[in-house]
């Protein structure tokens, strides 16, 4: 069943077009993830979905009905702001309880409500104080809570760890997470940080400048991004894009690869191979951990410039093609600075973008 | 290194000592004066003690002085001014709140034209005001009464009430309101519910703005009332500019201090929040 469909959504302020033609569809229970750089219009989209802003054409369907008509309240949907939003005059039962006295929803079925909320998101101990006496994580939980109290069809999460200092966003992330598996509601959740996308999605919509660029899951999205630019915004360090020219020596079609000596030409499995293109130009995609450190002669020699450990990895910086390239190999076998390397580059899993139009070769 | 510090501050101490006194000097002499005799006066000096403290002064400036023929006092024009100020306060503010928030929160088309309207209207120098006024208030029913002037200071006080509101309003992040229309509350519910509990510094800002400002003001008070409904200020005036044979200070100082009274007790209860309000950086005024 269609939780939520949003169909050919276009926003204009004026003559800024915000949104051009947005399409997605998810399913009950699934957490959709909509992530992109700052201003790419994904609060925008969020605030049409629950209805605070009209779309300028479009349809969105909430639960197989068009909702575009619809009140923000008569969506069944509940949001959790970035900035959280509490209201400041009123304590936190009061903050819960608020969207529960406007429904009418009875005192003492209210305050079973609020107690249940309250246990789920152990902030039973904070129901008196102001938002202004909570610490930022207490803020998150009671506007969290407040959401939860509707028990909605759709939750919708904009940014809302971004105020958080580091160890607290991983924590509330998992969190998040256990409560969507927990109560195995639809949610749609805005961030612009990859790896809150890749932990917590299990579809991911990858935006930019009021398009999505992708729609997929996280793996998918990982092994086979679509263009240029979804490659480079998912994952950590991002993937090294390395041009080259597809060649041809004796009936094997690979690439050149030049380190610190001579360009190493190394074979394209045949998936990609199966293109042709030979003697177009390309763009490598390998990501950092398809690297490893080969024995002397084997692989390509390249100068480490920089090394950078991070405890189970170690990242080596270095250049292929004259490009900057980061490597990610085991500590234990990891070279100095200024050390020559053999690095073996494992091209079972790159992949191949054109050069002018910067997407995915399949 | 200490010493210099500690000379330093007893110089500015010292000198914001003296701008204390020569503010309050006025003061001084007017409460002093109000509380001499008439013999008292003419025998000492300006800035002497009184010796012999009398409320008569008070007591006649209040309930019988005259002010042009009739010699009742101040009584009536104060009475006069506090049922205009007490309406023409909070219907003013009131309004100035709802505007603010429509201003901020609410915009629609056309909405920052109008706020620019009003902007203007903050800088309209009454005194163009009083003809067509006073051809409102005649079309009305309104001219020289108190409820004509409850009307003008209400129109004349809107352009300022909006503006403060607006601007203090400005600063509350409009997630709020989104997250209340989430809530199922609409435009009222969000205004009583969450918008004015938050309002406390600005409504204090307002309140005490425009109480001094209808409170003092002459013009319209001279302009728009009858023998029935003069204000204080007027009748200040008169009191004063009624020739007796002997200027009686006492009575006139006494009269002023009356006048003044009200705008002081309101400064002295809600001046704190005052200043919190205009240092939160929500009014320019
Ligand atoms: N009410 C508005 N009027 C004009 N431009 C707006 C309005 N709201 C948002 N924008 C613009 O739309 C773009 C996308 O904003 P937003 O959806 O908030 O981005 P994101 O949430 O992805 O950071 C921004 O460039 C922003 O300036
Ligand atoms: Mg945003």
């Amino acid at each position: 069943m269609g939780a939520l469909a949003i169909k050919n959504v276009t926003k204009s302020f004026g003559d800024t077009h915000i949104l051009k033609g947005i399409n997605i569809e998810i399913d009950a229970g699934q957490f959709l993830i909509l992530v992109g750089p700052s201003g790419c219009g994904k609060s925008t989209l969020m605030n049409i979905i629950a209805g605070l802003e009209a779309p300028t054409s479009g349809e969105v369907h909430i639960a197989d009905r068009v909702v575009n008509n619809v009140a923000p309240k008569d969506r069944d949907i509940a949001m959790v702001f970035q900035s959280y939003a509490l209201y400041p005059t009123m304590n936190v039962r009061q903050n819960i309880a608020f969207g529960l006295e406007t429904r009418k929803v009875p005192k003492a079925e209210q305050d079973e409500i609020i107690a249940r909320v309250a246990k789920m998101l152990q902030i039973e101990h904070l129901l008196g104080r102001k938002p202004s006496e909570l610490s930022g994580g207490q803020r998150q939980r009671v506007a969290m809570g407040r959401a939860l109290a509707r028990n909605p069809k759709l939750f919708l999460f904009d940014e809302p760890l971004s105020n958080l200092d580091a160890k607290l966003r991983v924590e509330m992330r998992a969190e998040i997470k256990q409560l969507h598996q927990r109560l195995k509601t639809t949610i749609v959740y805005v961030t612009h940080d990859q790896i809150e996308a890749m932990t917590l999605g299990d579809r991911i919509a990858v935006m930019k400048d009021g398009v999505i660029q992708q729609f997929g899951s996280p793996q998918e999205i990982y092994d086979a991004p679509a263009n240029l630019f979804v490659a480079g915004f998912i994952g950590s360090p991002a993937m090294n894009f390395i041009p080259c020219h597809i060649a041809e020596q004796q009936g094997v079609i690979g690439v050149a690869l030049q380190g610190e000596g001579e360009p190493v030409f190394c074979a394209l499995p045949p998936r990609l191979a199966q293109a042709g293109r030979v003697g177009q130009a390309v763009i490598l995609g390998l990501r950092p951990e398809q690297f490893d450190l080969a024995g002397a002669g084997n692989g390509v020699a390249c100068r480490i410039r920089i090394i950078e450990p991070t405890g189970p990895d170690t990242m080596l910086f270095s250049q292929l093609n004259g490009r900057d390239i980061i490597a990610r190999v085991h500590p234990r076998h990891a070279p100095q600075p200024g050390e020559l390397a053999w690095l073996a580059p494992d091209l079972g899993k790159a992949v191949l973008f054109d050069a002018v139009t910067e997407t995915r070769l399949s | 290194m200490a010493d210099q510090s500690k000379f330093w501050r007893t110089v500015i101490y010292g000198v914001l000592f003296l701008v204390a006194v020569y503010y309050l000097l006025p003061l001084y002499v007017m409460l002093t004066t109000s509380v001499k005799s008439m013999d008292e006066i003419r025998a000492g000096n300006l800035l002497s003690l009184p010796l012999d403290i009398t409320f008569a002064a008070w007591s006649k400036a209040w309930s019988s002085a005259c002010t042009g023929v009739d010699c009742g006092g101040l009584a009536p024009y104060f009475w006069n001014s506090v049922m205009m100020v007490i309406p023409a306060v909070a219907i003013s503010t009131v309004l100035g709140a709802v505007n603010g928030y429509v201003l901020s929160k609410w915009q629609f088309r056309g909405s920052e034209v109008v706020f620019a309207m009003i902007l203007f209207g903050v800088f309209i120098p009454f005194q163009v005001l009083l003809l067509p006024m006073a051809q409102t208030l005649g079309v009305f029913g309104m001219a020289s009464s108190i409820s004509g002037l409850v009307f003008v200071h209400v129109v004349c006080g809107l352009a300022s009430t909006t503006l403060f509101f607006r601007n203090y309003y400005v600063g509350i992040p409009d997630e709020l309101i989104k997250a209340a229309r989430l809530d199922g509350a609409g435009f009222w519910r969000i205004f009583f519910r969450i918008i004015l509990p938050m309002s406390t510094p600005i409504l204090t800002v307002t309140v005490i703005w425009q109480f001094t400002q209808i409170w003092n003001d002459f013009l319209f008070g001279v302009v728009f009332s009858s023998i029935e409904s003069r204000p204080i200020t007027v009748g200040l005036n008169n009191l004063a500019n009624t020739s007796t044979s002997v200027k009686e200070y006492n009575v006139d100082m006494a009269a002023a201090l009356i006048a003044a009274l009200p705008t002081i007790v309101v400064y002295v209860l809600a001046g704190k929040y005052f200043v919190r309000g205009l240092t939160a950086g929500a009014v320019k005024g």
